[in-house]
């Protein structure tokens, strides 16, 4: 949301009778700024080049082959209301690698959050896990 | 699966293992309308506008980071060269304006703000007089002020009283700062031909062309490159110069966005992609061993020069099929300071400014980090800038010198400047004197290249 000029002169104005004998120009200037960067606009989901919003981000987790590894990392997907779309590993002797295309339109929670609640069990199970935006991937292997 | 498996592990390689990031997203904000006649209005609506577009860029850098798992190594902020807005102000009125200007950077959360300069290849105006006598000042009494003179172009040739007056800026900041290794000189640039978008410190400005604001990134990774490079093994030099294009591509393309989607946060335009290979003194991150993978002893070798033009060319092909809007400097730097790689060539006396000058004709800085004895003369500096200006105005491309003529040091001594700005052993310069030549004053005319009308 844009505020005009004049607008902001009005609120400013409103801001120093409200406040009286107490209103001095720094406390008048705190007080409407961050009552404007309260209305501000939340930001966007960027769009991608061919206008399409897209919401997708790669997990990549490798480490230690141990039982319930994987099933971890699904569960927590699953409680937080994530789509799979696609599900790739390779298990190698003692070593596993778990690549998963996740959905997160319907995701409780946002890409950073996910990514916090995701360390929590790698660092319990330890082992790696990663969650970055599809668009990176995208934008680098692909002419 | 849309993507290959190997794809998104050589992803996650860049960045975990290979020290892939993002070296700077530099906002660059014009001063065009910040003039007033009373000087404490001009600092006052100079340091409202760089807190009213620069308050929340680190803050959306990060959102950036943690979206993308990759890190943004610095945030910082050009203006408009210092010179333009307030070429009417006095020498103190300007070194007032640095403080408002620091401040500004301290408030914001930057650690660099770059742009205190001026532009005086064809000649003076009065406050650029003026700036070049309060810059050593500047420098010495703030923290994150960066500056820069312009001292030649191939359209306009090389203001040699520039090049000598700048080369006296040089010893006078040496000087000030002695106290910390002569740091003033580590945050000054002389150049020729000059880009106006460049987004690396300490030669940052928003030149009058860009708009507003703009968001400029500079991306880097010689990490990487190097990982390419050693896996080729004994390949013939084309097959090294595809393998490094491919891997350009993918970190400039990562970088572009960073860097798009920094600046729609801040909801302004996207300006260019600096593709440039910038090293730090961190393992791993070394424009030195690059040049030693690919097959010199050291760098300081005969073919050093000629390996660094293969990688400076392949990483401009690949920048230029990655991205339509690169710019900047795009290309190898060779910081000393900022390169283990060199450092250690320096001490084992393998490198010497000589090579170094010889490298900077086919990469993109110049001499850079660079610490001469403290007693070198200020003419001697002027022939190592005159030199430097010369190379850039012949093969038209950008040529810089950040000479640190380290107060109190000779040979054998190093500068220590700990984090990004690294340490420099003290190199030699020949002691043979430039004085006759460069106090000629005048200018080097404009070569013949330049008449592309």
């Amino acid at each position: 949301m844009k505020i005009s000029e004049e607008e902001l002169r009005k609120i400013t104005l409103t801001a120093i009778n409200e406040l009286g004998d107490k209103a001095s120009p720094e406390l008048v200037r705190n007080i409407v700024s961050s009552a404007v960067d309260k209305l501000g606009a939340e930001t966007e989901l960027p769009k991608t080049e061919n206008s399409v919003i897209v919401d997708r981000a790669i997990l990549t987790s490798f480490g230690l082959n141990r039982p319930g590894v994987i099933a971890r990392i699904s569960n927590l997907l699953a409680d937080a209301g994530c789509d799979l779309r696609d599900v790739s590993q390779k298990i190698m002797d003692d070593f596993y690698t778990l690549i998963m295309i996740v959905d997160l339109a319907s995701s409780k929670y946002q890409l950073k959050e996910l990514s916090e609640r995701l360390e929590k069990v790698a660092s319990e199970m330890n082992v790696k896990i990663f969650l970055q935006h599809e668009n990176l991937f995208r934008q680098m292997h692909r002419i | 699966m849309n993507y290959e498996f190997d794809e998104i592990l050589d992803t996650i390689k860049m960045t975990e293992i290979e020290h892939f990031d993002i070296r700077t997203v530099t906002l660059g904000i014009s001063l065009r309308d910040c003039v007033d006649r009373n000087l404490e209005v001009s600092k006052q609506k100079v340091y409202d506008k760089i807190i009213k577009y620069g308050k929340n860029h680190v803050k959306f850098a990060k959102e950036v980071e943690d979206r993308y798992g990759i890190s943004i190594a610095n945030k910082r902020i050009s203006i408009t060269p210092i010179s333009i807005p307030f070429d009417s102000f006095n020498r103190y009125e300007f070194i007032e304006m640095a403080k408002t200007l620091d401040k500004a950077a301290e408030d914001v959360g930057v650690d660099y703000l770059a742009g205190f300069s001026a532009l005086v290849q064809k000649g003076f105006t009065k406050g650029e007089r003026e700036l070049i006598e309060a810059i050593p000042f500047a420098l010495a009494e703030t923290k994150r002020i960066c500056s820069s003179i312009n001292v030649g172009s191939t359209k306009a040739g090389i203001n040699m009283d520039a090049v000598l007056k700048v080369a006296e800026l040089i010893k006078k900041t040496a000087e000030l700062t002695k106290d910390q290794d002569s740091i003033g000189c580590a945050k000054f640039v002389v150049f020729t031909n000059v880009p106006e978008d460049n987004p690396f410190v300490a030669g940052a400005f928003h030149g009058v062309t860009e708009p507003e604001v703009v968001l400029n990134v500079g991306i880097s990774g010689p990490g990487v490159v190097l990982d390419a490079i050693k896996s080729v093994g004994g390949a013939d030099l084309q097959t090294l110069s595809e393998v490094i294009k491919k891997t350009i591509f993918k970190i400039t393309r990562a970088g572009e966005l960073i860097g798009r989607e920094v600046a729609a946060k801040h909801g302004i335009p996207f300006g260019i992609v600096d593709i440039s290979l910038a090293p730090t003194p961190a393992e791993g991150d070394s424009i030195g061993d690059i040049l030693k993978a690919m097959g010199v002893e050291d760098v300081g070798a005969h073919g050093t020069t000629a390996a660094l033009a293969m990688l400076n060319d392949a990483v401009k092909k690949a920048g230029l099929m990655a991205s339509s809007s690169v710019g900047g400097l795009s290309g190898a730097f060779i910081p000393v300071s900022e390169d283990q790689g060199m450092i250690d060539a320096v001490k084992r006396g393998n490198l010497s400014i000589e090579k170094l000058e010889a490298m900077t004709s086919v990469c993109s800085v110049g001499l850079d980090m660079i610490a001469v004895p403290g007693d070198t003369p200020a003419s001697t500096l002027a022939g190592i800038i005159a030199d430097e200006a010369a190379i850039g105005l012949i093969n038209d491309k950008t040529t810089a010198v950040r000479v640190i003529p380290a107060y109190g040091k000779k040979v054998g001594d190093v500068v220590d400047y700990g984090g990004l700005l690294g340490l420099a052993p003290v190199m030699a310069v020949r002691e043979i004197s430039s004085a006759n030549f460069v106090n000629r004053g005048g200018k080097i005319p404009a070569p013949t290249r330049s008449l592309t009308n």
